[in-house]
């Protein structure tokens, strides 16, 4: 883009630069608050079929103007801060939480479309998720409100904990590839006619439902949307925000959302990837891409819905444990088989006798399938065999009752 | 058969905890699956109709689609006239404001102007609707049924003293009570028509038949004219009835009465929007048959006009009867400021 | 040991999840409830001072206003109660009309009940609003029936308000072929699910020696494991000719809370079968003609009614002095005293289990504060 602009409009490379950059930004920013929109909307509707209703359909065709009539009306409102905040802290949290969010989608893959190829892709999104955390806490402490205060505690201790499995999660398609960049992850899945996905690896199924999962935390989505539960903490941190700043804080959220659908879009569907995406090539094949990559992220955001539809809510403790006594462990165990993936799959002279049991490795025309074969029965064996292990661990433990008494209580155990 | 004849069994049953040994997702599982299910059929399948549906989408798009209210449904007490005498079926025997648990129903008797004896009808009758529970017992008690029940469910207003209706406001012609209810009617019809005849010969003059609008014995042919008269008449039965399908089946709307309600609510609009259009035509109408006041008549169209207010042929011809002068004098003020009212609202 | 600090929460009068305008003052320490105070009063009405100074008949719609999700059950309680001050004799076709709108609107209110506490927990509203799809459909018979759809006023002295006819019985037998879907349905959503089962099992337990100690009734109290039901310990209308069974449940947690009021509404549908079964002929009469409705004056003495109602023991006192209006009118209301054992119930759960606690109580302020 920086080269069309030098080269059609004459223009000085810092000029150049500086005006591809503001369009990239200016699209981004637009296409989140569009894509945030519709997602309201989107999710509205799907959870009232569920729920054998319409859902929003009066504003507009199907009621698809619905959420600007909601911005509308949010900014319209009286925008008021507790007497005993701390302003600055209440004013700059929905600013930390709305930038922390728009800076993940600079890595956003969007089809064949890459705003900014970083080498280091998947680690920015994962660093600039913990940002979050930030804008929660201010808020939470700044509100002066003890349930804004539960919350963003909660959200924090929440953040922390499923960031771990959420990285690791990514690990095995990182040592599978070979790199953090999410233009590299996305081009090493095009293959067998574009479906050459790494959810269809069992390495890659884990790490999908692994990472999924632990997403679902981080953009807060029930089950754990722990520190916005308003059946407890009436809005969380969010509780003593009105008008446009507590709209700030749904757009942070819903972007979020709309970022981990496109990221796990991006590394474990195949991205723009798919069936005639290179067949047709050049424009034609963008807009493909373009489309299948929507259909994967609004596929995954539809599952979103779908788990909000159904459960309930974890508890907090409920909720640590889940993270670190079920998805740690079985995070672990999925790096372990994903390098035993990559060692049957790859290893040649490294390790002579994978070739004299299954033949040299096979090249992208050529696939060896009795390695490939070798390696998905030994990593589904080993996942299952942890899966199984964790959570018959986890059963035993529920069984026991888990109700402190009174006397602990006395006793500060 | 006595209460004692059978003896019903039972057990106590402790309920299935299902404590399984192991839980592996499936649980959660079956319910996303169920959900999926219901978001299927209500995305693909039709429109929910009958009772024993559990699946389909359930809403009713309210100010398009109705439920058809059932005939015995309550809201606010009216009270009635007969369409062929214009006499009211009120004698203000108190039973309803005795019986009345928010006591909100205040009557005050109409006496007979030449001896002073009480009448067996109302000089006025005032419900607070604002404070009526819905109770349905002055309906109930009613030994005359003059006082019943409406359907009309949308009385939202911004004004508040308005809620405190008056015996003019109350008033419906029994025509209209028969549209929403017609198997009740019918059932008390005839006593009811019966009991109304002995009234008439114990009320004096016009005492009866001129809503409570105590502001003279001389508007007779006023209120004789009124119900003859095709235009207010006809409005007043036919509004109400095309607005609420007197059907008794409950549930869902079916495709004809949809059909029916989206004309009557079309007709509505149409009234609405017409302003002047039917009301005048009353009006004049009511204006020919009695010979009054151009002016007076005046008032009965722009009151009609207001959107939600009673039919016209209830209210027109009370301000008809306009005959001394200060009153008189008001009502030109009303209709004055009717008509600006009119004016701007256009 | 790090040295924690307690927070003194306030949860309501006005707060997503207190069913109305309740209040609990909330210890924490962390997340863990140290201390819970219930507070209400909020929705005062005096409907106790009202009932002595209103007629016998006149306090009928009020009492559609103390549970204002089944004020078929309050009429018929208090209808009984005056019936008994009174020496009145009831039809049999009233009896079983009472029955089956009492057990309509136990399936109503164990329907929207358990969608509420679901919606505690977090589900959302997706089995509420099933939930309500069968309430609307059964509060349009009521409607049909009783000219409201939920402040009935049903009930009379001696019988009912209005006889039900050959519509009504097919439209409910309509609505009764779709209950069953709707309880699998229910059923399956969530009570196998692993969430649902680590935060309902084992959490807000109310030992059956408390229970009995609290005098909680209904769901709660059979939950708890003791199987006391007025329908069969006291059998009241017709109650005696029905075959049903009494869930209860073994634990006494929002568990088993959650299970017993599913299984009642599967017995409460068992019971409908049969009153549809035995329904005498319409020739028996809906009312008692005898009984003067508007003037009666019982003689001088005292009642007390009850019946079982979805939340538990519902009872009327009424202390005759011969006059038109009680001398003296008391309300026994089983949402205000199951709410007393909510301390107990919530001290050492977290603080998200409390919310939860509270949903399975199932209260309605309309009824804790009269």
């Amino acid at each position: 883009m920086v080269e069309t602009f030098q080269q059609t409009f004459g223009a000085p490379l810092w000029l150049a630069v500086v005006l591809a950059s503001g369009l990239k930004v200016t699209l981004i920013l637009v296409g989140g608050s569009l894509g945030m929109m519709f997602l309201t909307w989107y999710e509205r509707r799907a959870i009232a079929y569920m729920q054998d209703r319409r859902g929003p359909n009066r504003v507009g065709p199907q009621g698809s103007l619905q959420p600007i009539a909601e911005a509308i009306k949010t900014m319209t409102k009286e925008d008021t801060t507790p007497l005993e905040a701390d302003r600055v802290v209440h004013f700059l949290a929905p600013v930390v939480m709305l930038a922390a969010t728009v800076l993940t989608f600079a890595i956003i893959p969007w089809g064949n479309l890459f705003p900014s190829d970083l080498s280091v892709g998947v680690l920015f999104f994962v660093a600039i998720g913990g940002l979050h955390t930030l804008g929660m806490l201010m808020a939470g402490w700044g509100s002066n409100n003890k349930f804004a205060l539960l919350g963003g505690m909660r959200g924090v201790a929440q953040m922390v904990s499923y960031e771990i499995p959420q990285v690791m999660a990514v690990i095995p398609i990182v040592l599978m590839t070979g790199t953090m960049s999410m233009q590299r992850i996305v081009e090493s899945q095009s293959g067998f006619g574009g479906l050459g996905w790494n959810v269809f690896t069992p390495v890659g199924f884990f790490a999908f439902a692994l990472f999924f999962v632990a997403s679902l935390a981080e953009g807060e989505r029930t089950p754990f949307d722990i520190p916005e539960a308003d059946s407890e903490i009436v809005a969380g941190y969010m509780t003593e925000y009105t008008g446009m700043k507590f709209a700030v804080f749904y757009l942070a959220n819903y972007m979020t959302n709309l970022a981990i659908c496109f990221i796990t879009a991006s590394i474990f569907l195949g991205g723009g990837n798919g069936p005639g995406v290179n067949e047709l090539g050049g424009f034609l094949g963008g807009f493909l891409s373009l489309i299948y990559f929507f259909i994967k992220a609004l596929f995954l955001f539809f599952i979103m819905v779908l788990i909000r539809a159904t459960v309930p809510r974890l508890r907090v403790d409920q909720l640590m444990g889940f993270a670190w006594k079920f998805l740690l462990p079985l995070v672990l165990v999925n790096i372990l088989s994903s390098a035993l993936w990559v060692a049957i799959i790859r290893w040649d002279q490294q390790a002579q006798i994978f070739t004299q049991w299954f033949g040299a490795p096979g090249t992208a025309d050529a696939p060896n399938f009795v390695r490939l074969g070798v390696a998905v029965a030994v990593t589904i064996m080993i996942n299952l065999g942890a899966l199984v292990m964790v959570m018959g661990l986890n059963n035993r433990a529920s069984q026991a009752r888990m109700h402190t008494t009174d006397e602990e209580l006395a006793l500060g155990l | 058969m006595t209460l004692a004849n059978r003896q019903g069994t039972g057990a106590v049953v402790p309920v299935e905890r299902n404590d399984q040994r192991f839980r592996a997702g499936q649980g959660t599982a079956a319910g996303l699956s169920i959900v999926f299910r219901k978001f299927r059929k209500a995305l693909f399948g039709k429109p929910n109709s009958d009772r024993s549906d559990t699946e389909g989408q359930f809403n009713v798009q309210y100010p398009e689609e109705r439920l058809s209210l059932p005939e015995a449904y309550r809201n606010m007490p009216i009270l009635l006239f007969d369409d062929a005498t214009g006499h009211e079926l009120c004698t203000s025997c108190f039973q309803c404001e005795r019986v009345c648990p928010p006591q909100v129903i205040h009557i005050t008797q109409a006496k007979d102007p030449a001896t002073g004896k009480p009448v067996p009808s109302a000089a006025e009758f005032i419900i607070e609707y604002d404070t009526c529970m819905s109770c349905g017992y002055c309906a109930e008690v009613c030994p005359f049924d003059a006082i019943k029940m409406d359907h009309d469910y949308e009385l939202s207003t911004s004004n508040h003293p308005e809620l405190d209706v008056n015996y003019n406001r109350l008033l419906r012609p029994v025509s209209y009570y028969e549209t929403i209810a017609p198997t009740l009617w019918n059932d008390v019809r005839e006593s009811a028509m019966k009991k109304l005849q002995n009234n008439i010969k114990r009320r004096p003059g016009a005492i009866g038949v001129d809503h409570g609008q105590k502001v003279g014995a001389k508007a007779a042919p006023a209120a004789v004219a009124r119900p003859a008269d095709p235009a207010g008449a006809g409005a007043s039965a036919v509004v109400p009835a095309a607005k609420r399908a007197p059907v008794a089946a409950i549930g869902k709307t079916m495709s004809e009465e949809k059909l029916a309600k989206l004309q009557s609510i079309r007709a509505d609009n149409q009234a609405k929007r017409g302003g002047a259009g039917a009301p005048v035509d009353s009006a004049h109408a009511v204006e020919a048959a009695v010979g009054v006041q151009p002016d007076t008549a005046q008032v009965a169209a722009p009151d009609a006009a207001t959107p939600g207010s009673v039919a016209p042929g209830a209210t027109g011809p009370v301000a008809a009867v306009g005959t001394s002068m200060s009153e008189e004098k008001r009502a030109k003020l009303e209709a004055i400021r009717a008509a600006k009212r009119a004016q701007g609202g256009e | 040991m790090l040295k924690t600090e307690e927070l003194r929460i306030n949860i309501g009068p006005q707060h997503p999840s207190t069913h109305g305008v309740f209040r609990m003052l909330v210890t924490v320490d962390g997340e863990t409830l140290v201390d819970l105070k219930p507070v209400f009063g909020y929705l005062h009405r005096n409907h106790e001072q009202l009932g002595e100074v209103n007629s016998y008949l006149q306090n009928m719609p009020f009492t559609d206003r103390l549970d204002y999700f089944n004020s078929m059950i309050n009429n018929h309680a208090y209808a009984r109660s005056v019936e008994m001050l009174a020496g009145i004799e009831v039809p049999e076709r009233a009896q079983y009309i009472r029955v089956i709108m009492d057990e309509l609107s136990r399936i109503l209110n164990h329907a929207t009940a358990l969608g509420f506490m679901l919606g505690d927990m977090g589900a959302w509203q997706t089995a509420l609003l099933w939930g309500l799809r069968e309430r609307e459909k059964i509060l349009d018979l009521f409607e049909y029936v009783s000219g409201a759809r939920m402040m009935c006023n049903y009930a009379r002295f001696g019988g009912v308000a209005r006889d039900i006819d050959d519509y009504f019985i097919t439209e409910t037998r309509k609505l009764m072929d779709g209950l069953p879907h709707y309880f699998d349905d229910f059923e399956g959503l969530l009570t196998n699910s692993e969430i649902m089962l680590a935060r309902a099992r084992n959490i807000g337990v109310l030992p059956k020696e408390l229970a009995l100690s609290y005098s909680v009734t209904g769901p709660v109290l059979r939950a708890s494991g003791v199987p006391y039901d007025i329908r069969r310990a006291e059998p009241y209308a017709v109650y005696d000719r029905f075959d049903f069974d009494i869930p209860v449940g073994t634990v006494g947690d929002v568990y088993d809370r959650f299970l017993v009021r599913i299984a009642e509404m599967r017995q409460a549908y068992r019971i409908l079968e049969q009153a549809f079964q035995q329904l005498p002929e319409a020739g028996g009469g809906h009312i008692n003609p005898k009984v003067k409705q508007q003037s009666l004056k019982p003689p001088i003495g005292e009642a007390y009614a009850r019946v079982e109602s979805p939340k538990g023991e519902l009872g009327f006192y009424l202390v005759s002095d011969g006059t038109g209006n009680a001398y003296r009118y008391k309300v026994r209301a089983p949402s205000f005293i199951n709410l007393t054992a909510l301390a107990d119930m919530c001290k050492g759960y977290k603080l998200a289990d409390a919310m939860v606690i509270l949903g399975s109580i199932d209260i309605v302020m309309g009824e804790v504060d009269r």
